[in-house]
C-alpha cells in the first residue's frame, strides 16, 4: 500500500523532532529513513505506526488519512530494535498473537504460523520461549510476527542493530530477498548507511528533523543534495576542502592548495562571487595515489595507511589538508613517505560553505 | 621470607574473621527467630491448654493436656465463624477493588505524560493521603458512613479498605509498569490490540509477580485492620475478626483461650497464602532491583 507524508511535523514541548516532512512511498517500495541518532527518523516511523500523535500535517496510507486512526486499525506490522517479543508466550504464541487478536480460526492460525515459520526456518523453535533464543533467532521470530499477518506495510526500527556484524550482513540479505518476494511496502529506519544503500529502493536522509534528500541510493551517493548528505553517506567519508573560487578563471584556492575546476562543469555553474566561501568535496575513490612521480600530480606525504585486503585507504597530507584516497589492495607506502596524488575534478562536488547546498548536482549520472 | 610471614598472618586473620562471623551469625539468627516465634508459640499453646494450665506457675511450656474446647467455644458457641467470614469477604473484596482501580490508575500515571507534570504531582498527591494518622479521619468517616446509612455493614469496610490500599497499589504497580519495556505494549497495539487489550494480554502477565506481591500486602493490611472496623461495626453481623477478638477483653473477664484460638485461626489464611505465593513475592519485591 502506498504511504504519503504531507508536511508532517512533530514537536515535543519546545523541541522540534520532525519538521515539515513530506515524502510519497509507492506500493511495494522499500524506503529507508537514514540519519544520525536524534534526527527524527524513529519519530517519523512511530507517527506512521500511530504510536505518536502528529503535531501538524497529514499521513496517508493507501490514500486514507490515518492521523486519528489508532495503531490497531492501521493494519501495519512493526519490528522493533529490541524485537519486543512477548516474554511470557512461546515463539508460536508470539507469531500467532496478531492473528488471535483478529479472531481467526484455530486451523487458519496454525497453518499460517507454520508457513511463516518454514519461510524463516524457525519451525523447530516454535515451542520455545523468547529468552531461550539467540539474538538472530529472536530477530527471525520478530520478522515472522510482522510477516504472518500480511499487513499493508512493514515498519522496521533498526531491526538489525542488535546483531553481530556477520549475522547483520546475512539477515540484511535475507530481509531484502523476503521483501522482494512478498512485495510488501517497507519503511525501514537505520543510522547505518551501508544498510540504507544495500536495502533501499529509495533513501530518505534526515537531519535535525528535516528531510535532506529523498532519492535512489546511487543518486544519494553520486549526487548528494548538500554537504551533510555527502558526508554522512559513504565510507570512508568524502574529503572536504574549504576555499574560494575565482569567478573569472575557475580556479579553486584553498589554504595552501590550488585546483583547476573542470571547465565545462564550471561553465554550467551559477558563478559565485570572489568572496563566497565554498567547500570542495571529493570521494576517496576519485583521488588516485602513486608511489612514483607523475606529470601534473600533486606531491603529498603519507599520514597513515589502512589495509583492508581488497583495497587500501591512504591518508595523505596534501598542502596542509588531510585527504583520504582509495588505492588498490596491493598499494604500499611508509608513513611520512612521499606520494603523488591526482584529484579527478570531473567528479568533484562544490558546496556552499554557508548553506551546505550542492552548487552543482552532477548531470552525467 | 617477610612476605611469607605476612601472607601467613593475613590468612590466619582472614580465617579468624570468617570463624568469628560464623560464631555470631547463627546465635543471632536463633535469637531473632526466638523473638519472632515465641509469642506465636505462646498463643498456640494457650489456645490448646485448659484454663487451669494457662497460668500455671511455673509455666507449662510443653507438658499440658491439650484440648480443643476453646476452638469449639469460639466457633460453635460464639460468633467467631461469622467474624471470620466477614473478615474474608471484606479483605478479598477490598483487595480486588483496590487492585482493579489501582492498577488502571498506575498504568495511566506510568504511561501518559500529562501537561504541567501533572502525572508526577498526582502520584505524589496520592501517596500523601497515606501520610496522616488514620485516627484523624476516624470520626469524619464515622459521620459520613452514618449519613450514608452504611454503619454496621461490610460495604463500609470494603469501601474504606479499598481507599486505604489504593495509594499503596498505585505506587507499587506504577513502579512495575515503569520497569516494563514500553515497546511490548506498542508492539501489541501495532499488532492489532487495543490499549486495554495490550495491558491485559501483554503487560499484566509480565508484571504478574508484582501484582501478586501487591495483592498479598493488601490482603494482610485489610485482614489485620482494627481501628476503622472497631469504629464502624458494632454488630456481630458486620464485625471483623480482630474486633471480635478484642471484644473478649471485658470488664469482668478476659477469655484468653477463646482469643488465642481465634487468633490462631486468624493467622492461618495469611500464612498459607503467603507461603503459596512466596516465590512470586520474592520476585515481585525484587522486580525493580535486577533488570532483565
Amino acid at each position: 500500500m502506498d504511504v504519503r507524508f504531507d508536511k508532517v511535523s512533530k514537536t515535543f514541548g519546545a523541541s522540534v523532532a520532525v519538521d515539515d516532512f513530506s515524502i510519497t512511498i509507492d506500493d511495494g517500495e522499500f524506503v529507508v529513513l537514514l540519519g544520525p541518532s536524534g534526527c527524527g527518523k524513529s519519530t517519523t516511523l512511530r507517527m506512521l505506526a500511530g504510536l505518536e500523535d502528529v503535531t501538524s500535517g497529514q499521513i496517508f496510507i493507501g490514500g486514507e488519512c490515518v492521523n486519528h486512526v489508532p495503531p490497531r486499525a492501521r493494519d501495519l506490522a512493526m519490528v522493533f530494535q529490541n524485537y519486543a517479543l512477548y516474554p511470557h508466550m512461546t515463539v508460536a504464541g508470539n507469531i500467532a498473537y496478531p492473528l488471535r487478536i483478529r479472531k481467526l480460526s484455530r486451523e487458519e492460525i496454525a497453518g499460517r504460523v507454520e508457513r511463516v515459520a518454514a519461510l524463516l526456518e524457525i519451525g523447530s523453535l516454535l515451542g520455545r520461549k523468547p529468552r531461550e533464543l539467540s539474538g538472530g533467532e529472536r530477530q527471525r521470530v520478530a520478522l515472522a510476527r510482522a510477516i504472518v499477518r500480511e499487513p499493508r506495510a512493514w515498519l522496521m526500527d533498526e531491526p538489525l542493530s542488535n546483531l553481530d556484524a556477520r549475522l547483520r550482513v546475512q539477515m540484511r540479505g535475507e530481509l531484502k530477498r523476503l521483501q522482494h518476494e512478498l512485495g510488501t511496502t517497507t519503511i525501514y529506519v537505520t543510522h547505518d548507511q551501508a544498510e540504507a544503500m544495500t536495502l533501499a529502493h529509495r533513501v530518505a536522509v534526515m537531519r535535525n528533523g528535516k528531510l535532506q534528500q529523498f532519492d535512489t541510493p546511487l543518486n544519494i551517493y553520486h549526487r548528494p543534495a548538500n554537504h551533510f548528505v555527502a558526508e554522512f553517506v559513504g565510507s570512508p567519508s568524502m574529503n572536504f576542502i574549504e576555499g574560494r573560487i575565482d569567478p573569472a578563471t575557475g580556479v579553486f584556492k584553498g589554504e595552501g592548495i590550488v585546483l583547476h575546476l573542470d571547465r565545462p562543469r564550471f561553465d554550467s555553474l551559477k558563478k559565485p562571487d570572489a568572496e563566497q566561501r565554498v567547500v570542495l568535496g571529493i570521494r576517496p575513490e576519485h583521488v588516485q595515489v602513486s608511489a612514483g612521480q607523475r606529470d601534473g600530480w600533486l606531491p603529498a606525504s603519507v599520514y597513515v595507511t589502512e589495509l583492508m585486503g581488497s583495497e587500501t585507504f591512504v591518508f595523505v597530507t596534501l598542502a596542509g589538508e588531510k585527504i583520504i584516497a582509495r588505492a588498490p589492495g596491493e598499494f604500499r607506502a611508509d608513513v611520512e613517505s612521499m606520494v603523488w596524488v591526482n584529484i579527478d575534478m570531473t567528479k568533484a562536488h562544490l558546496f556552499d560553505a554557508n548553506t551546505g547546498e550542492n552548487m552543482w548536482r552532477r548531470q552525467d549520472v | 621470607m617477610f612476605l611469607c610471614v605476612r601472607v601467613f598472618v593475613a590468612n590466619i586473620f582472614g580465617l579468624m574473621k570468617h570463624r568469628l562471623i560464623n560464631l555470631f551469625k547463627y546465635p543471632l539468627v536463633l535469637l531473632a527467630l526466638l523473638a519472632a516465634l515465641a509469642p506465636i508459640y505462646w498463643m498456640l499453646t494457650i489456645s490448646l491448654k485448659r484454663e487451669v494450665d494457662q497460668f500455671a506457675v511455673p509455666p507449662r511450656w510443653f507438658s499440658f493436656t491439650p484440648t480443643l474446647e476453646h476452638y469449639a467455644d469460639a466457633f460453635l458457641a460464639r460468633s467467631f465463624g461469622q467474624y471470620l467470614i466477614t473478615s474474608a469477604i471484606v479483605a478479598v473484596c477490598s483487595t480486588f477493588c483496590a487492585l482493579l482501580i489501582g492498577t488502571l490508575a498506575a498504568y495511566g500515571l506510568a504511561r501518559f505524560r500529562m501537561p504541567h507534570r501533572l502525572d508526577r504531582k498526582l502520584s505524589l498527591w496520592i501517596l500523601s493521603t497515606r501520610m496522616f494518622p488514620p485516627i484523624v479521619t476516624a470520626v469524619p468517616l464515622f459521620l459520613m458512613m452514618r449519613d450514608l446509612y452504611l454503619l454496621n455493614t461490610r460495604a463500609s469496610l470494603v469501601i474504606l479498605y479499598t481507599g486505604f490500599n489504593l495509594p499503596f497499589v498505585v505506587w507499587m504497580m506504577r513502579g512495575f509498569f515503569l520497569e516494563a519495556p514500553r515497546e511490548l505494549e506498542e508492539a501489541a497495539m501495532v499488532d492489532g490490540d487495543s490499549r486495554l487489550g495490550a495491558l491485559r494480554r501483554v503487560l499484566l502477565p509480565l508484571v504478574a509477580p508484582g501484582l501478586a506481591a501487591t495483592a498479598v500486602f493488601c490482603l494482610i493490611i485489610s485482614w489485620n485492620e482494627f481501628l476503622y472496623a472497631l469504629v464502624l461495626t458494632q454488630t456481630d453481623a458486620a464485625m471483623t475478626l480482630p474486633v471480635g477478638i478484642a471484644g473478649r477483653v471485658t470488664q469482668y473477664e478476659i477469655k484468653w483461650g477463646v482469643m488465642s484460638a481465634a487468633g490462631v485461626v486468624a493467622m492461618l489464611p495469611i500464612l498459607i497464602f503467603a507461603m503459596a505465593v512466596q516465590r512470586y513475592l520474592v520476585r515481585g519485591l525484587s522486580l525493580g532491583a535486577v533488570k532483565g
